[in-house]
């Protein structure tokens, strides 16, 4: 018999008796209402743009003193005039206004039912000012909230865009690809519906060895929001388009390339197994691996991101991360100053933890065990549970010489501090990796010992005012850990039970048996 | 029932009998009001009864019954029907909130308690308005209401404290705080605002701090899942305004009463548990603020009195700057020698003193100080988070800490030393700290496990303890004599042995004290020194080192059961039962004694059972000094029965269910005793153990089947000569057990007494009877405990009848039965039995099956022959099969609805595992081997060629194995 089914056998046997291991390891979402204020380490959705591009500096100062101040109604006269100067003029207003930094005035601009003039212009192939005008207002615009990008959608902006990526002006193309951007950013609706307009093979074909760096910054980050968000993901086909680019992008010197194309291989790789696999074939996992080295936060989040849901996967994809090197970079990660890396760190290793014992040797071998007791004793409060996560799959999945070597490595005295934690779950899970190790020590005959050892810890004192927990599976859980092996030394046997009434009389009717 | 004053009046009248103290006249109102509570408008009676009946007690009579109602009815459970109608339902929720707004205050808790039941089943989706008609009442200005929202708000929202995080739960607290985070935080800075300009007007004062009590409770419930966004975004506000209320102080909010927590403190507390959640949970957002809270907690301690209502916000404060204090990136906010220093003075120190509350309890309830002082029960004290404090402390700070206070310690001892009758409490504290400060891991067997390096135990022991324990008065200063007995009893590890013995008789001495606490502490520490593990496994104390004063520590216990208030100490009772057992034949000389003393406490003590572990050591003694005595003098066991047989006739005559158990299992254990033919004064009891009410109560059965084991193997030849009729009796509680699946395995240990003990002649009438009911059982509800069970009762009856007479008996009930067993039975499932005895037994019994039953050989049965040697080579090599049906998990939990007494197991009445098979086959292998080649010498040729055909190669290897290990080859 080979031996991995033998030991998938014994644990289903002893340990995971009801738990399989895809139940154990975590997917990012558990939850999908949020309380906290949206993530400052994200990627930004959408951006506007309001610095002042070269093409303002080099304009003449005739132009300049051309800008003079316009009211809104002598816009929409403008706009709506036939007069290509006029219409420049009001349209560089318009840009102008929603490129101020503070409160730019959105709404207004849309009630004043321009879009689609606006959205005429992208198409006015005679004057490139004024399509370079209304690409950047209608930018700024889309780059709102979902109202403000629906409004510029709405307004036909999606074709017109797609065909201005191949403008013979690059400023212009670059422009669209900026709006794109945003408009993938939005959500999946648009996404896919720039997808169905193709907006994919002239957005690749801008990609090449000449692309001047702020060009192909913007192109790698309209990338990424096209390969963004879930319900429904990207279509497949689409994704296999991207990339091969997406692969020779993060190669790239330029750290914020490579940032946004690692923040797109974070997202293809946030979801099922095939899609997870579909990023590990193309062997990228090694450069991933090497990126979360990095010292620089823009790089190291999304790299870390990524091949954190990629050990979310099967047990070959998470055996592909750790030969990339992943066990190599994770100490250091688990003991970053920043909290969220802490805690990306902890749950990576959660669920490598999750894996069958010979990647939970693995994780020993490579020296995970110390950083590990580490968090859990002092890190933040975040990465503290997905530590306590981590401690629980392993002493679910590993053999009795792997937990044992976990408690010698200290994990009980922070494990059982966490016992007062603020959080029922985290409490639970505490609770059931206890019932966990006291199972191994039943096999080796040290219940007493481990008795010992998690009273001396204060650990019997904080289980046992667990029975009085509002949340009735802690309590549960608790009294039931009390009960088994903390009884006392005269152990009381409760012999539960009742019995059907019936007399005592010695009597039998013979029926026909089939068993 | 409809709206009418009619129905009022009566309503009111059945309401005005609940309240009548003669149950004559209450019980039928409560049946009434109970028949008709499910009819429409019942409710709405009962709401209109609150609000505007004449008389007050009806009032809120009727409160309290609509709560009931609403608490027993408003769930609505699938596939039961709905209680309450709807338009009750929408006129409720229409109703009560305004109504709860306008009731006097008493009401208005009940009220509000009902609207919490209500909101946990219909809020948010069926109650969507609820929100907003709170919210608007904050507008009232009127801080009745305010308050009366705040409450319900509260009763609504604190299970956020507590569930696990969920998608729907998580949805409701946003809607919470989309509604509510903001009118909250409004109303808190106005709260605040009317709090200074009414700082002068006490009662509006009351009403206002009772408001921010509330807020600051929500505002826990609220943050408790994650830091919502409006809350950091509002740090700012909440952190300054808390922080301003922990330093605030009002003449007008003092109270003067010395127990009860007032106003201010229990805002303070709530501010202080507030502040550890942020520091625990939302560090990061937190740490700009936690510098400030940390000084301002810390001047709070320094500034707070000693009085008990204080306790609660104290404890709080402390705990929480424990909990900072050993995080290493706030380390640095205590790190100063002079923040130390004032810490341990102005903290630590005064919240360690025996207080004037101590004192009474000492004395007064001392089974509360003990509970509290000795099980670590403490946690919510004083003490007690002064003592965390100093743990947190010295993980970063262990010299200095330990350093200033060396300091503290002297000085209080000279203290103590100068005028020891007026500052005993110094001396008190010193060795509060002294304790406090050297324990650093502790466990009740063994006491302190790790000690801090830098105490000097054993010369703080011999200087300062010892002395107050040799001084020739018992009783003088007893508060310090409990301090040193316990200071021996937790360091028992630390200190050498040598003071240990010297301290023994100390101890001893110490049986004698007046106070209840001393001579319980004494008695505690002797019986912990006796369980302390020497080397090799012997205990540390020896009998022979207790020669000397096994006299005086027998007499001194017995007699410190007599002190007042200690008739029943548990303690003391423990401490006789380790004492027996450590000092084993010693206590001989003294048993005659021993027992009439023991016996007349178990007779005292049957009138009243109360107290569970005294009266459980009192058996376990009783047992000790049986088996000490009988081992050395078997004849002993005579005199026992005629000591003990009266009171348990007496017991057993009044039914006193909490020892019936109990005695069972010491006459078990005298019975065993036994090695001649069972006594006349046994077999007289023997019909009553058979009484079927006795087998009703779920903790009589272990100790009962166990009792009739016993008289089954000392007498099973008395019963069948001399009481043949009560055979069928036996049976019948073995078919009362078989029928229970959580019992069956009890009717299993009967039954096997049976067939191993009583002679064959007298149960062959029943044999085939006993069978059928077996087959029943399995055909009806088999589970995994029974299938075990039925296993190895089937083999201990193939080994003492014979395969053949298996097979016979089987194939009588039914034609092909013996078959049918093997083939869906016995093959597939006898990799489930456990335990060495039990699969020893089903070895040699499908051994003999095997080769000891023709039809095996020459009928049709022939096919399953090598399938079920498969299956005993897979008995002796596969891993126990231990997987159980899902449904089966839950049998034992399902039928524990109606135990009455607990069944607790005597160790030292323990019986000693029984091997019915040990001399006759040593190694079921060779056995097997053995018997096979036997078989195979008998037809030749037939063995191999069954194996070579249908045994797998692996079985084959393991089986080639056994044959070579007995030198034995098949024909």
């Amino acid at each position: 018999m080979p031996v991995g089914s033998e030991q998938e056998k014994h644990m289903r046997k002893f340990k995971n008796r009801g738990k399989d291991v895809a139940a154990m390891r975590r997917q990012r979402v558990e939850v999908n209402i949020e309380l906290r204020k949206a993530k400052k380490d994200e990627q930004i959705l959408k951006r506007r743009n309001i610095s002042i591009t070269p093409l303002e500096e080099s304009s003449t100062s005739q132009e300049k003193k051309e800008i003079i101040q316009m009211s809104l109604e002598e816009i929409v006269e403008a706009v709506n005039g036939s007069n290509t100067e006029l219409q420049l003029q009001a349209t560089q207003a318009t840009r102008r206004m929603l490129s101020r930094q503070r409160d730019p005035p959105l709404n207004h601009i849309i009630e004043l039912g321009i879009i689609p003039r606006l959205v005429e212009f992208l198409t006015r192939a005679d004057s490139a000012a004024l399509q370079f005008e209304a690409a950047w207002a209608l930018t700024n615009i889309a780059s709102g909230t979902s109202d403000h990008t629906r409004a510029v959608v709405e307004g036909g902006a999606i074709p017109a865009f797609v065909s201005l990526l191949s403008s013979p002006h690059m400023h212009i193309s670059e422009q669209s690809v900026w709006a794109l951007g945003n408009i993938a950013g939005d959500g999946p609706l648009y996404r896919d519906a720039l997808i169905n307009c193709d907006v994919i093979p002239p957005l690749l074909a801008l990609v090449s060895p000449v692309t001047p760096i702020g060009f192909l910054r913007n192109i790698t980050w309209t990338l990424s929001n096209l390969c963004r968000n879930k319900n429904p993901y990207p279509p497949l086909n689409a994704v296999k388009k991207i990339l091969p680019v997406l692969i020779c992008l993060v190669q790239h010197e330029d750290k914020e390339i490579i940032s946004d194309s690692c923040w797109a291989l974070s997202y293809l790789t946030d979801g099922s197994n095939d899609r997870i696999q579909i990023v590990v074939d193309t062997g990228i996992l090694p450069r991933l691996v090497e990126l979360m080295a990095d010292t620089e936060l823009i790089v190291l989040t999304p790299a870390l991101r990524a091949i954190g849901n990629v050990v979310t996967g099967t047990d070959d994809q998470t055996q592909a991360a750790i030969n990339a090197g992943i066990l190599a970079v994770l100490p250091r990660l688990l003991r970053h100053t920043k909290a969220t890396i802490q805690k990306e760190a902890a749950w990576a290793l959660s669920n490598i933890a999750a894996g069958p014992c010979r990647q939970i040797q693995q994780l020993i071998t490579c020296g995970l065990l110390p950083p590990l007791v580490e968090l859990l004793e002092k890190g933040d409060f975040k990465a503290q549970k997905e530590a306590v996560w981590a401690v629980a799959n392993f002493t679910t999945g590993g053999t009795v010489e792997q937990v044992v070597e976990l408690v010698q490595s200290g994990v009980l005295k922070p494990l059982l501090n966490l016992l007062s934690a603020k959080d029922s779950k985290t409490i639970l899970v505490i609770l059931d990796t206890i019932a966990n190790l006291f199972l191994a020590a039943e096999k080796l005959g040290e219940t007493e010992r481990l008795c010992l050892l998690v009273e001396e810890l204060d650990g019997l004192e904080k289980i046992e005012a667990l029975q009085t927990h509002d949340n009735n599976m802690v309590y549960r859980a608790a009294l039931s850990i009390i009960e088994k092996y903390f009884a006392g030394e005269e152990s009381t046997d409760f012999q539960p039970g009742s019995d059907e009434d019936g007399q005592l009389n010695f009597s039998v009717e013979k029926k026909d048996f089939n068993f | 029932m409809e709206l009418s004053d009619a129905n009022l009046q009566t309503l009111t009248e059945y309401l005005k009998k609940t309240l009548d103290p003669d149950p004559a006249i209450r019980r039928p109102a409560e049946k009434f009001l109970e028949s008709v509570e499910g009819s429409q408008n019942y409710p709405l009676l009962l709401l209109t009864l609150l609000e505007k009946s004449q008389e007050n007690v009806i009032k809120v009579c009727a409160s309290v019954t609509f709560k009931n109602y609403i608490k027993r009815n408003w769930r609505i459970i699938e596939d039961e029907p709905n209680k309450i109608c709807e338009s009750d339902r929408i006129a409720i929720k229409a109703n009560i909130v305004p109504l709860m707004l306008s009731s006097p205050e008493q009401i208005q808790k009940q009220l509000s308690d009902a609207i919490s039941i209500i909101g946990r089943e219909d809020f948010p989706q069926k109650w969507p308005d609820l929100l907003t008609e709170m919210v608007n009442r904050f507008q009232s200005g009127d801080f009745h209401v305010i308050n009366g929202v705040l409450r319900t708000a509260h009763s609504l929202f604190k299970r956020y404290r507590h569930e696990f995080k969920s998608n729907e739960l998580w949805t409701e607290i946003k809607l919470v705080l989309d509604a509510f985070a903001l009118p909250l935080t409004n109303l808190f800075k106005a709260t605040i605002e009317l709090c200074s300009t009414h700082a002068n007007d006490a009662s509006a004062l009351k009403v206002l701090f009772s408001s921010l009590i509330l807020i600051a409770k929500l505002f826990y419930s609220l943050n408790f899942q994650d830091l919502p966004e409006f809350f950091e975004d509002n740090m700012e506000t909440w952190m300054t305004n808390f922080h301003t209320l922990l330093t605030l102080d009002n003449k007008l909010l003092q109270t003067d009463d010395e127990e009860e927590a007032g106003l201010l403190e229990l805002l303070k507390s709530q501010i202080c548990d507030n502040a550890a959640l942020y520091a625990q949970k939302y560090d990061e957002e937190f740490q700009p603020y936690l510098p400030r809270f940390v000084t301002a907690i810390w001047n709070l301690l320094v500034t707070t009195g000693q009085e008990v209502k204080y306790d609660l916000l104290v404890s709080n404060a402390i705990q929480f700057l424990a909990s900072v204090c050993e995080r290493p990136h706030y380390k640095h906010l205590f790190e100063d020698q002079n923040t130390l220093t004032s810490i341990c003075e102005k903290v630590i120190v005064p919240n360690m003193e025996f207080r004037a509350a101590d004192e009474e309890a000492f004395e007064d309830n001392s089974e509360e100080y003990i509970r509290r002082d000795l099980e670590g029960s403490d946690i919510d004290t004083r003490r007690r988070a002064a003592c965390d404090l100093v743990r947190g402390l010295c993980k970063f700070f262990e010299g200095p800490v330990t350093g200033i206070f060396s300091g503290y310690v002297n000085s209080m001892l000279q203290e103590y030393a100068k005028n020891p009758s007026v500052n005993w409490k110094h001396k008190d504290a010193a060795i509060y700290l002294v304790t406090s400060l050297a324990s650093k891991a502790q466990t009740q067997k063994h006491g302190i496990t790790q000690a801090n390096e830098l105490v000097n135990l054993t010369e703080f022991f011999v200087n300062h303890i010892q002395p107050d324990l040799k001084s020739a008065s018992v009783n003088e200063f007893p508060v310090l004599k409990a301090d040193g007995i316990k200071y021996i009893m937790i360091f028992r590890n630390q200190v050498p042995k040598e003071q240990l013995l010297v301290s023994i008789p100390l101890l001893i001495n110490h049986l004698q004290a007046e106070s209840i606490v001393v001579h319980t502490y004494a008695a505690h520490a002797l019986e912990r020194l006796f369980t302390m593990r020497g080397t090799s496994n012997t205990t540390l104390i020896t009998a022979a080192e207790m020669m000397p004063f096994v006299e005086v520590l027998l007499t001194n216990l017995f007699k410190a059961l007599t002190l007042p208030g200690s008739s029943e100490n548990e303690y003391i009772m423990k401490a006789i039962m380790r004492s027996f057992s450590l000092l084993q034949e010693s206590i001989i000389p003294y048993i005659p004694s021993v027992i009439t003393q023991l016996t007349q406490k178990l007779l005292a003590v049957s009138k009243n059972p109360s107290k569970p572990h005294f009266n459980h050591y009192m058996f376990e003694s009783i047992c000790l000094s049986i088996r000490i005595t009988c081992k050395a003098n078997p004849d002993a066991v005579g005199s026992f029965e005629e000591a003990l047989f009266m009171v348990f006739t007496e017991i057993l005559q009044n039914d006193v269910q909490e020892f019936i158990p109990y005695v069972f299992q010491v006459m078990s254990l005298l019975l065993e005793m036994h090695k001649n033919e069972i006594p006349s004064s046994y077999m007289a009891l023997f019909p009553h153990l058979l009484q079927p009410v006795l087998w009703e109560r779920t903790g009589n059965i272990p100790p009962l089947v166990r009792l009739l084991q016993a008289y089954l193997e000392r007498g099973a030849n008395t019963i069948a000569r001399a009481a043949a009729d009560k055979i069928p009796g036996l049976l019948g509680v073995f078919q009362k057990l078989i029928a229970s699946k959580a019992n069956d395995h009890q009717g299993f240990y009967l039954l096997n007494s049976i067939i191993e003990h009583m002679p064959p002649e007298s149960v062959g009438q029943y044999r085939k009877q006993i069978f059928i009911l077996l087959f029943q059982r399995l055909q009806n509800s088999k589970t995994t405990k029974f299938i075990k069970s039925f296993l190895v009762f089937i083999n201990l009856y193939c080994i003492k009848y014979g395969a053949l007479a298996l097979q016979e008996i089987f194939d009588n009930i039914q034609p092909k039965m013996f078959g049918m067993v093997l083939e869906k039975i016995i093959i597939p499932e006898i990799q489930k039995v456990s335990g060495q005895v039990e699969k020893k037994i089903c070895a040699v019994g499908i051994t003999k099956i095997l080769t000891e039953c023709p039809p095996m050989m020459d009928t049709e049965y022939t096919k399953l022959w090598t399938p079920l040697l498969q299956a005993l080579i897979g008995l002796f090599e596969l891993p126990e099969d231990d997987t159980i049906p899902d449904e089966e998990h839950f049998i034992d939990i399902e039928d524990t609805a109606g135990y009455q007494t607990a069944f607790s197991q005597l160790a030292f009445a323990g019986k000693k595992e029984h091997d019915p098979v040990g001399q006759m086959v040593n190694n079921p292998r060779i056995h097997l081997a053995q018997s096979l080649h036997k078989l195979s010498t008998a037809c030749p040729g037939r063995v191999p060629s069954m194996l070579s055909t249908s045994l797998n190669a692996e079985a084959l290897q393991y089986l080639q194995g056994y044959l070579q290990a007995a030198s034995v080859t098949l024909l």
